[in-house]
């Protein structure tokens, strides 16, 4: 028995869950019991199917099962009257006359909008969300929550109980779904931060929050086809997914994007993203549609070199013109350090750092850390740093940013990535186009060197040439390019950075590695160093 | 070899149920039942019409003699989590005929 069969086992289970209790509710009215009979379904599924066989149609059987079970339950208990008073308003049926309000056509659909409702707080939503719509149970909520179990199963019971007392709030009908959209969005959102990069804890995922949260979008974007929200939920859920397996190290430590080794990234997860963001583009432009862009941006781009900032944060103006939240602004100057500099984010950094609702949070010291540090301000940096460390909560962010203070006071100067292998067997092919020049390493690039003077080479993820001053200025003037600057501030003039899209143009790329090769020819030859 | 009657009865069902918990017991049993049956151990089975009954399960089995059939009483038990009774059919002739 494999472990993919069980997989498989556990995924008609988990498929099934929601609409099996949405059945279950329509029969029984009440909540607890529709629960119960789920359970007991599950119960008989698991005293029959391993000695008759697993089912032909498992839902099928499940779902017969059951109603059976529902059905002997109000019997059994004589409920049967009472259910025709409280089954109305909680899942009415019946679709109204003259009633535009859209029917929640689907089970699964009714079951998360009533765990939606605004008469729970924020946290029973989450929780009831997950026992019910997602199937966990009660421990498995409080591990994926960091909070004992009986919280959690209070705060479900509480959750039942009102939604039980306010049963007349339902009568008014269906649950209008397109305005209970909104918190729904939310709710997965919410599960799917808290499994992402929980407040508290040891590690910096829970993946099984974040995964249930995306397949409570995909169920969504299932239910509701024409909404391009959850559409837009989908995609931002995909793409943010996608880089699970790299966002820790093996020690559980955190690993920033640039420090991702991207070619572990999930694509089937990027395709899903980028198919629900192209249906999700059919909507109005929302937060929720332009995050997901954000996050297109950076799970598309080939390396971390490659990505495009400008774009980034062309996307943060727009989100914070219906968005004017101080994280979205504390986004948006990191996208302004990457894309202009680090001395433009830095008065930014510095008004928000005044903003009462970031000042307690570690993450402005963090990135005001981080921007000081690329702009050659150690000091500063270091000061940035002992704040974040007091306000911190999450070990494993804990511990990342106790190693980048500790590099920040050892070596003020920057960690520098190795060039990715494809990058590298890139650069030894250009270099056949150099000819008879050396292929040395420096630094730990590899590099071209002719007579000592060295004109062509590789650092971090990047192709850098050397070019005689016209052809300098015309290859800025020609392509989005710009000098090669290894510290901030500490440009060398005579080398250009090639964008990423020229380094695998091979039409164009050989002219400018020949004209680089002739800079280098042009240059006096250097004497090789003595050894000892 | 003689024959045996397991008799399956299930503590009182848990408050939850994991999903992921009991696929796994699924698979498990399913293995175990498909051993048995690999094993010619098992001659038949029986399920009781009504679910919710505590009886969940009985089975006829094969065994060398005694402490071999308690031996596979107890591992159903393990494997499935229900209470096993473990009932000796003394009878050969008769015990092949009440299995059918």
């Amino acid at each position: 028995m494999s472990e993919e069969t069980e997989a498989a086992l556990a995924a008609v289970f988990r498929g099934e869950w929601p609409r099996l209790v949405g059945a279950a509710m329509r029969i029984t009215g009440d909540l607890q019991a529709a629960e119960d009979s789920v359970q007991e379904t599950l119960l008989v599924a698991l005293d029959r199917w391993p000695l008759q066989g697993v089912p032909d149609r498992p839902g099928a059987w499940l779902m017969t099962v059951c109603r059976n079970r529902a059905r002997n339950l109000v019997r059994d208990s004589g409920r049967a009257q009472q259910r025709a008073e409280s089954m109305r308003p909680l899942l009415a049926g019946q679709q109204r006359q003259g009633d535009d309000q859209p029917e929640i056509a689907d089970d699964r659909l009714r079951l998360i909008a009533m765990c939606c409702h605004p008469l729970l707080s924020a946290d029973a939503q989450v929780a009831l969300t997950l026992r019910l719509v997602a199937g966990l149970t009660t421990e498995e909520i409080a591990r994926g929550c960091h909070l004992p179990a009986t919280a959690i199963a209070q705060r479900i019971v509480r959750a039942k109980r009102i939604l039980k007392e306010h049963r007349v709030v339902f009568s008014a009908g269906d649950p209008d779904v397109r305005d209970r959209l909104r918190s729904i969005l939310d709710v997965i959102y919410l599960v799917f931060n808290e499994g992402y990069l929980p407040a508290a804890g040891q590690t910096v995922t829970r993946g099984d929050l974040a995964s249930e949260a995306r397949r409570l979008a995909c169920l969504l974007t299932e239910l509701l086809p024409g909404e391009p929200e959850p559409q837009a939920l989908r995609a931002l859920l995909s793409f943010q997914l996608s880089r699970w397996p790299t966002r820790a190290g093996p020690d559980g430590a955190l690993l920033t994007l640039d420090a991702q080794d991207r070619t572990q990234w999930d694509r089937d997860l990027i395709a899903d993203g980028a198919r629900a963001l192209e249906l999700a583009r059919q909507g109005e432009r929302g937060p929720l549609l332009i995050q997901a862009e954000l996050a297109g941006c950076h799970a598309t781009a080939p390396t971390f070199a490659a990505t495009d900032w400008d774009a980034i944060l062309a996307r943060y103006d727009e989100l914070l013109a219906i968005q004017d939240t101080p994280v979205v602004a504390l986004n948006r100057a990191v996208a302004v350090a990457m894309a202009a500099g680090p001395a433009a984010a830095l008065p930014l950094l510095d008004r928000l750092a005044e903003d009462p609702a970031l000042r307690g949070s570690h993450r402005i010291w963090a990135v005001r850390a981080d921007v000081h540090l690329r702009a050659g301000q150690t000091r500063a940096a270091l000061a940035d740093y002992d704040r974040a460390l007091d306000l911190v909560t999450n070990e494993a962010e804990r511990r990342y940013l106790s190693t980048a203070r500790h590099q920040a006071e050892e070596d003020p100067m920057p960690a520098f990535r190795k060039s990715p292998p494809g990058l590298i067997a890139r650069f030894d092919e250009l270099a056949q186009l150099a000819g008879d020049a050396d292929r040395k390493l420096m630094f730990g690039y590899p590099v071209c060197v002719l007579r000592g003077n060295m004109f062509m080479g590789l650092h971090q993820d990047s192709l850098i040439l050397r070019l005689a001053e016209a052809d300098r200025a015309e290859f800025l003037g020609r392509y989005d390019a710009r000098l090669f600057e290894p510290m901030p501030g500490r440009p060398m003039k005579e080398y250009i950075v090639v964008p990423p899209a020229l380094v695998d143009d091979d039409d164009a790329i050989g002219e400018w590695v020949r004209r680089s090769r002739t800079c280098a020819e042009q240059l006096p030859a250097k004497k090789p160093k003595k050894k000892g | 070899m003689s024959e045996f009657l397991l008799l399956g009865a299930r503590p009182p069902a848990p408050d939850e149920a994991s999903l992921g918990g009991i696929a796994r017991d699924v698979m498990a049993q399913t293995a175990w039942h498909w051993w048995l049956r690999r094993w010619g151990l098992l001659r038949s089975f029986g399920l009781p019409p009504d679910p919710a009954g505590e009886l969940r399960a009985c089975l006829v089995i094969r065994a060398s003699g005694q402490p071999a059939a308690e031996r596979l009483a107890a591992d159903w038990g393990q494997v499935s989590g229900y209470r096993v009774t473990l009932v000796p059919l003394s009878c050969k002739a008769a015990g092949r005929g009440g299995t059918r």
